[in-house]
């Protein structure tokens, strides 16, 4: 709950849902947890709009309420950071499942929560004709229900009414594979959406979705590291702790190396994996950025997925290239020395790092500044002299250089969404002449008419706005990109938040 | 001795900060100006990666929020007119009739009272209460009938006419007084947005079948 965090989620809801809400939302993230009078006192608005305003926040999941004397109501700020990273679902949905699944999470998504009959007729009736897609509400439903196997969709909380009030409480439920049938979702396409009897609402599991990304991140680091058979390794190895052990857990059970190479059989097109399983494991083991540590020998010896210290690596390659693209090599050199040297002193600094006298201390001080490294005084006891001299050791405090990179990313997240809705509202008034004009053209297009009117409408926009309006939305394109990259970013950060300290 | 221990409102002695590599001569001139508000990168960012997967998930977050523009989630504010009337006025209107009667698709069992729609507190007890009290009820009779006589020794008319208007009268003060019964009890201007006579409904009507304003 940092004031990096409060802008951030401000800025979030603004352009998601619009100054109203941004306004509620920054009131509730001030003071914690407030009532609706408190919220329209406070904010100065309406109490019509308050109202309108909590109800979207709640209906996202963006904030909870508990039920007392009054209601309170409390804004969910880790969800609201997660409203920028849906696209990311989205693509993991498509890249991995096909577009079938994508089409079901992205309405379900937009509508938060939502039971399946709906959600299925919504999606079938969207794209009914579109003849590209092909859907089929069978194999609609088949996708709909491997979802929920998967656990990317579980069910949402349900509300249960304590004696004597009326304020509801959500209690969790453990999801249960529905069993949808196909004629009844038949017979609904037909009939009225409203009068169906389907009360089970389903929502996106976001929790199961960071699995996923995370198992990316530890892939896609061996990949990089050793080669695409040491990844496909490092995969099967995952997936063999997901049988055996919780997914958040610091370290995976132990799994045989035998069962291991079996697995790793079974692979197809990778040869040389199949011919040197031991051999990849070795190199994992010793050259794996101790992903994975050998646990023991018995049954050929037996290997444990380090998750937790795989955070950690992850996240100090990250300070690494921070340090480096901020302050340049020589502060990283500072940086790295620090780190493998645990605790140092300022004048073994200089000499280590081979930098000279001024530069080193000037480094050395701004990565202070910047909270990466800290500094731990040793007081000697007075001698004689009376000079109390002090040592000073600088060391790195991975948890707390984590928070300060967090916080370098919400800010830049800020100043990225900013800055585009700045250049949105500077050119406001030609962005949506271009799109007036985009649609009218589409229109005619579709009517089929003659090739002179389509041009006489495109001709509307003049070079010099036609050139001004792509300039924006290039920069606004290259600011969306960079949001992407920084919930990247933060991603790996709450990875490593993620486990016990 | 005075100099030693913690305190004496100096954090570092000379010593101290020799040692941090702080000499007199080291010190930079002191800089009065505030430091600039938009500072120099010192370094340029490294140039973002575009492949299909940005552009695909860049393309799949503005649909995301233009989604949500459109729909009830996002909220608006209640358009102030500057009191010009425009061409473009009808349309605005219209766009805005079509989204206004939408109310938030949400599962309201999930939803405290006081955010479902139409829950809350009971207005209507509150406000009839005043003509509950027959007490208030033989005063207003009292005050009708007086001013019956005066008007009836003022001018003459048909009695039908007189009793219509009475009734006017006595709906018009009922409703004055129930809008400012709700006024004191909010605080806020919450009831005004919904009162609405639909006097302003029926000029628009009129306009339109008028036909263009120019």
């Amino acid at each position: 709950m940092t004031h990096q965090l409060g802008r951030v989620v401000s800025q979030i809801l603004g352009r998601h849902f619009g100054e109203i809400v941004q306004q509620v939302g920054n009131d509730l993230f001030m003071y914690g947890s407030k009532t609706i009078g408190m919220i329209v006192k406070t904010t100065g608005l309406p109490r019509t709009q308050v109202i309108e305003s909590l109800r979207t926040l709640l209906k996202f999941d963006l904030a909870t309420f508990e039920a007392d004397a009054t209601v309170e109501y409390k804004l969910n700020s880790e969800n609201i950071l997660l409203l920028i990273r849906y696209p990311r679902y989205l693509l993991q949905m498509k890249s991995k499942y096909g577009s079938e699944a994508e089409m079901i999470v992205e309405e379900l998504l937009q509508q938060a929560s939502c039971t399946a009959t709906v959600l299925l007729v919504t999606v079938m009736n969207k794209y009914k004709d579109d003849k590209e897609k092909n859907l089929n509400i069978v194999n609609l439903k088949d996708t709909f229900i491997s979802l929920a196997t998967a656990g990317y969709i579980q069910q949402a909380p349900v509300a249960e009414l304590k004696d004597g009030s009326e304020i509801p409480i959500l209690v969790p439920v453990a999801t249960i594979v529905p069993d949808l049938d196909v004629r009844d979702l038949m017979q609904a396409m037909t009939s009225n959406l409203a009068d169906c009897k389907d009360n089970t609402y389903w929502k996106v599991n976001y929790d199961r979705f960071h699995l996923d990304f995370r198992d990316d991140m530890m892939i896609k680091a061996i990949t990089r590291r050793i080669d695409e058979n040491a990844g496909e390794l490092m995969r099967l190895m995952l997936e063999q702790m997901y049988l055996s052990s919780s997914a958040w857990a610091v370290e995976s059970s132990p799994a045989a190396a035998c069962d291991l190479r079996d697995l790793a059989l079974r692979v197809h097109d990778r040869p040389l994996l199949h011919a040197h399983v031991d051999h990849y494991l070795k190199v994992l083991e010793e050259n794996g950025a101790s992903f994975i540590r050998r646990a023991g020998d018995a049954g050929g010896g037996q290997y444990v997925v380090r998750t937790k210290r795989a955070a950690e690596q992850l996240l100090e390659a990250l300070l690494d290239h921070t340090v480096t693209e901020r302050l340049g090599s020589k502060a990283a050199r500072i940086f790295r020395l620090i780190r493998s040297k645990k605790y140092i002193e300022e004048e073994d600094i200089q000499k280590n790092a081979m930098l000279p006298n001024k530069e080193c201390k000037e480094l050395t001080y701004k990565l202070l500044e910047e909270h990466l490294i800290s500094v731990q005084p040793m007081r000697k006891a007075a001698s004689a002299g009376g000079s109390a001299k002090a040592i000073y050791l600088y060391h790195v405090k991975l948890y707390d250089a984590a928070h300060a990179a967090r916080e370098l990313c919400l800010r830049a997240a800020h100043n990225v969404s900013r800055v585009s809705s700045a250049t949105r509202a500077a050119h406001a008034r030609l962005l949506d002449k271009q799109r007036r004009v985009r649609s009218i053209v589409h229109g005619m297009r579709v009517r089929g008419e003659p090739q002179q009117n389509i041009d006489d409408v495109l001709e509307t926009l003049t070079p010099p706005e036609l050139s001004a309006v792509s300039g924006a939305e290039r920069r606004l394109r290259a600011l969306s990109a960079a949001e992407l990259e920084l919930d990247r970013a933060l991603f790996l950060i709450s990875c490593y938040f993620a486990f016990p300290r | 001795m005075a100099g030693r221990g913690r305190g004496n409102g100096k954090s570092l002695t000379h010593e101290q900060l020799q040692a941090l590599g702080i000499t007199r001569a080291d010190n930079a001139p002191q800089i009065l100006a505030p430091p600039p508000l938009f500072p120099k990168l010192e370094v340029k960012p490294l140039p973002l990666n575009c492949d299909a997967a940005t552009d695909y998930m860049v393309i799949v977050k503005d649909q995301f929020i233009e989604y949500l523009h459109e729909s009830p989630a996002y909220v608006k504010a209640n358009t102030r007119t500057d009191g010009i009337e425009r061409y473009s006025d009808k349309y605005k209107l219209l766009a805005l009739d079509a989204k206004k009667g939408k109310v938030l698709d949400c599962v309201w069992a999930n939803m405290p009272p006081e955010l479902r729609p139409h829950g809350g507190r009971a207005r209507t007890t509150t406000r009839k209460r005043k003509l509950d009290d027959p007490i208030e009820i033989a005063k207003r009779l009292q005050t009708l009938e007086k001013k019956e006589s005066q008007e009836d020794t003022a001018m003459e008319t048909n009695e039908n006419e007189e009793e219509v208007k009475k009734e006017d009268e006595d709906n018009e003060e009922l409703l004055d007084e129930q809008e400012q019964e709700e006024e004191i009890d909010d605080g806020t201007d919450y009831a005004n947005n919904y009162f609405d006579n639909g006097e302003d409904y029926e000029d628009e009507d009129d306009a339109l079948d008028d036909g263009p304003v120019y």
